[in-house]
């Protein structure tokens, strides 16, 4: 695990990024993975600051915009897991409208949000999933809209991978990590962190009086069951564990010219001859 | 021989386009060379479409003002192009429809009688007049049943044999009706094989042969052909075409690609480039090699989307905040496409950096010939430069951003055991984690801005000269798709006693103030010629190199520049 270890974290004292750093590596480590053998596309925001903290093949991109850039990094070369560490700002806030297309996709791509409900580095504004009423720095009045349901949107836009998690729970948030690499399309885990500095509505305690831990009942391959399990979270009950899970061909799997081997292997195509006929 | 210009005109949604490639194809097959050009309203069904070719033993670059033959699917187009005809102009139509009361060479064909005769349905009229076409320049039939066998030869030869019929048809009326007004103008000559291609489709070619893995793209007027020409490839070449939700996940998703290791481009119009801006950024900081094809039309905002302008010259220079290295190539012709495509990217590869092919309606949709055999020995010859790219590091601990003399480094293709490293958008050290220290920050600013003297050292071309500079009345100027109608306009002031010679940029940007400034003296008249209104080549040269050029003919109503336009100017000023 040593071998993921880059610079020392620079997260606040006692912020749920901490867990999920930690968790982050010791699924990887478990999963046989070493730095040299995983592609990781950071977002921005505190958790796209764990590019410095982990090391890896790695992009620290724009804004919102880390999940395209893992599925260019999986079609260029999908013998290699790609992983996304983003927040719940840029994914599904500035990065929204890829996140949706993403599912629809069933890009074999892991994707990790940090939610802790607002917005971090820039000190303290209203994130996608704050609850309705919140006050925040750009909502001193309360937020005006309802919170986006990331659990819903991936169940019915065609992820085949979608979990939800708490960094109260390190051992679930690393066995969860795990599954979801190890799952072949489009995997979502979404989880709930406090923001210790700037949230003092979603805290510690707020989680864990507001979470459960989905047993052994809940069929996660049944998609009505998972929908309804998701829908709770709009009601700030929040369900922890792996809501859905079935199995689909992933985007890549689709791709006659993957067949042969990774995008990067193949051979040049010279036969331009062929090509030009259309053009006489 | 003098050009000959064909054009064909009806409502839109039933045809035009198809007859107007087919004809282009006729001509190439004949022997001639060809230049079209169409005009289209941003609509599907209705309104009034336009296809106009020319064609001459000689290469031609740019369509005339006179038009040789008229065919009228509807009196709109007779209406729209009479200021275009004279005395000797043939104008295809059918009385039934609408008289022609003007002093042109009327020539009636039935066609829509035809059609009822035969029970066709509308789109088969183009059918009828390409085979009346056939008889009046005296053409080789033949070519046209051809043509009518590979469109059809999937659905059957009974399918085939009825489209045939029109053609004959067609061909007949005019050979027993219009005898004295037959032109032997398109016999059939030996000549070596021609291609007819667009510039999307050049483009789409130097793709595939620079061996370019992924091209993403969002469709968008006028560059969306080269989506749908590289999707129809993509089984036999591997490539993997992507249409992603907007314009941003493609950038990102080409650069996601790149960052693998696979070379990738994308390709948009101005609207679609605005919102890539932010990643052709994060492209020249991370150094990510990446081709980004801008097919320029007439903004601002949405403007008028089939139509042509150059208004996005300077935009594209200086897209992106921040600042980095990025090159821009502006191809004048399909050959031009063909070669710079290649050469973008190598050169994107070779300075990793973002490189900018910027083309416009015009070059992006009008048809060309091209010798078959140079093309196909510039494909076959290339073979990739990737530069500093490689497969296993040279040096351990590996540096991604290693300083360096010449501003490149190695670029490492993720995968290799015992390496690994950031690409990163935030500014970093050598090794590629993050910094906001002085002394790095201006270590790797530097590093980044060196690869711009490295290029105009060794990549950067000179403008392409055409006449002789010393000996001209006239110097003209431009860049990009203007070169048709400059070369045209000069062959045609050179008969007129006036000597011309045009500077040829398409090395566009950055520009070497030092080499440049040698092709401009003070006693010399010196015309800028764009298709845009603020003379944004003007602007560029003078920022670029000190050098400014007072005389401009611009024009900037969504038509491209004209030969006659140039002429015309030349004679009043």
């Amino acid at each position: 695990m040593d071998d993921f270890n880059a610079y020392a974290p620079t997260w606040c004292p006692g912020c749920g990024d901490w867990a999920i750093g930690v968790a982050l590596k010791q699924a990887l480590t478990g999963l046989g993975y070493s730095p040299s053998s995983v592609n990781m596309v950071f977002d921005i925001g505190c958790s796209g600051n764990m590019n410095d903290f982990i090391n890896a093949y790695a992009v620290h991109g724009l804004h919102g915009r880390s999940i395209p850039v893992a599925i260019g990094m999986k079609l260029a070369n999908h013998k290699m897991p790609v992983l996304v560490v983003g927040g719940d700002g840029g994914i599904y806030g500035e990065g929204g409208n890829h996140f949706i297309h993403a599912c629809r996709g069933n890009h074999d791509i892991t994707v990790i949000v940090h939610d802790n409900e607002v917005y971090g580095l820039t000190t303290g504004q209203a994130a996608p999933t704050s609850s309705k009423g919140m006050k925040t720095k750009s909502t001193p009045t309360g937020l005006i809209e309802s919170s986006l349901n990331p659990l819903a949107i991936a169940i019915t836009q065609g992820a085949t991978y979608v979990a939800n998690t708490f960094t109260g729970d390190i051992k679930g948030v690393v066995e969860i990590i795990k599954q979801g690499i190890s799952h072949k399309g489009f995997s979502l885990i979404n989880i709930l962190q406090p923001c210790i500095s700037f949230n003092k509505f979603n805290t510690y305690q707020y989680f864990n009086e507001h979470s459960y831990k989905l047993d052994e009942k809940h069929n996660k391959a049944d998609f009505n069951s998972a929908l309804i399990k998701a829908m709770e979270m709009s009601t700030e009950k929040y369900p922890l564990g792996v809501l859905y899970q079935v199995e689909k061909p992933a985007y890549h799997e689709q791709l006659t010219q993957l067949v042969a081997g990774a995008l990067i292997e193949n051979k040049r195509y010279e036969n331009f001859g062929g090509l030009i006929k259309e053009f006489f | 021989m003098t050009k000959f210009l064909w054009k064909i005109g009806g409502e839109a949604g039933f045809g035009i386009m198809t007859s107007g490639v087919t004809f282009a194809k006729i001509a190439t097959r004949s022997g001639y060379h060809i230049f079209d050009y169409a005009e289209y309203p941003s609509l599907v069904r209705g309104g009034h479409n336009t296809y106009e070719v020319l064609f001459s033993e000689e290469e031609v670059f740019a369509t005339q003002k006179k038009i040789d033959l008229l065919i009228c699917l509807n009196q709109t187009t007779y209406d729209f192009h009479k200021s275009r005809l004279d005395s000797n102009s043939l104008v295809v139509y059918d009385n039934g429809m609408f008289e022609i009361n003007d002093n042109i060479v009327k020539v009636h064909l039935p066609f829509k009688s035809i059609l009822q005769e035969l029970n066709g349905q509308q789109v088969m009229m183009n059918t009828i007049v390409l085979g009346a076409t056939m008889a009046l320049l005296e053409g080789d039939i033949n070519l046209l049943y051809s043509m009518i066998e590979e469109q059809f030869q999937r659905k059957g030869k009974e399918v085939v044999d009825y489209n045939k019929q029109f053609a004959q048809k067609g061909y007949e009326y005019i050979k027993n009706n219009h005898p004295d007004k037959i032109k032997s103008i398109l016999i059939k000559k030996d000549e070596k094989e021609k291609l007819v291609m667009t510039g999307n489709e050049s483009f789409s070619l130097g793709t595939v042969t620079a061996d370019c893995r992924l091209y993403a793209a969002y469709p968008m007027t006028p560059a969306s052909s080269i989506l749908t020409v590289l999707a129809q490839w993509q089984n036999q070449t591997g490539m993997i075409v992507r249409h992603a939700e907007d314009e941003i996940a493609v950038i990102n998703t080409a650069l996601g690609s790149s960052q693998s290791g696979a070379r990738s481009a994308v390709g948009t119009s101005g609207g679609g480039f605005a919102l890539m801006t932010e990643t052709i950024s994060f492209s020249g900081t991370a150094e990510l090699p990446l081709v980004i094809f801008l097919g320029q039309r007439p903004g601002p905002a949405t403007g008028m989307p089939t139509w042509t302008e150059q208004g996005d010259l300077l935009f594209a220079c200086y897209s992106g905040h921040g600042e980095f290295p990025k090159i821009v190539l502006a191809p004048g012709d399909i050959d031009e496409m063909l070669k710079l495509t290649v050469k973008a990217f190598d050169l994107a590869d070779i300075y990793q950096v973002p490189v900018i092919i910027l083309a416009d309606k015009l070059l992006c949709e009008s048809h060309k010939s091209l010798d078959k055999e140079q093309a196909m020995s510039f494909m076959t010859n290339y073979q990739p430069n990737r530069g500093k790219t490689v497969c296993s590091p040279t040096d351990k601990p590996y540096l991604r951003y290693k300083l360096s003399d010449d501003g490149i480094s190695e670029r490492l293709i993720p995968g290799v055991q015992g390496s690994f490293y950031q690409s990163n958008s935030y500014e970093h050290i050598e090794d590629g984690h993050t910094t906001e220290q002085s002394k790095p920050r201006f270590e790797q600013v530097n590093k980044r801005g060196k690869k711009i003297n490295t290029y105009l050292t060794k990549d950067f071309d000179l403008p392409a000269v055409y006449g002789d500079v010393e000996n001209a009345n006239i110097v003209f100027v431009s860049w990009g798709s203007n070169k048709g109608a400059i070369l045209e306009a000069q062959k045609i002031l050179y008969a007129q006693g006036t000597k011309s010679a045009f500077i040829h940029f398409t090395h566009v940007y950055p520009i070497d103030s030092n080499k440049v400034n040698g092709l401009f003296s003070k006693d010399k008249r010196y015309i800028l010629i764009e298709n845009n209104s603020q003379a944004q080549f003007g602007q560029l040269l003078r920022m670029q190199t000190g050098v400014e050029i007072k005389e401009k003919f611009l024009k900037y109503d969504g038509r491209p520049v004209w030969v006659e336009e140039i002429v015309d100017y030349i004679k009043k000023h």
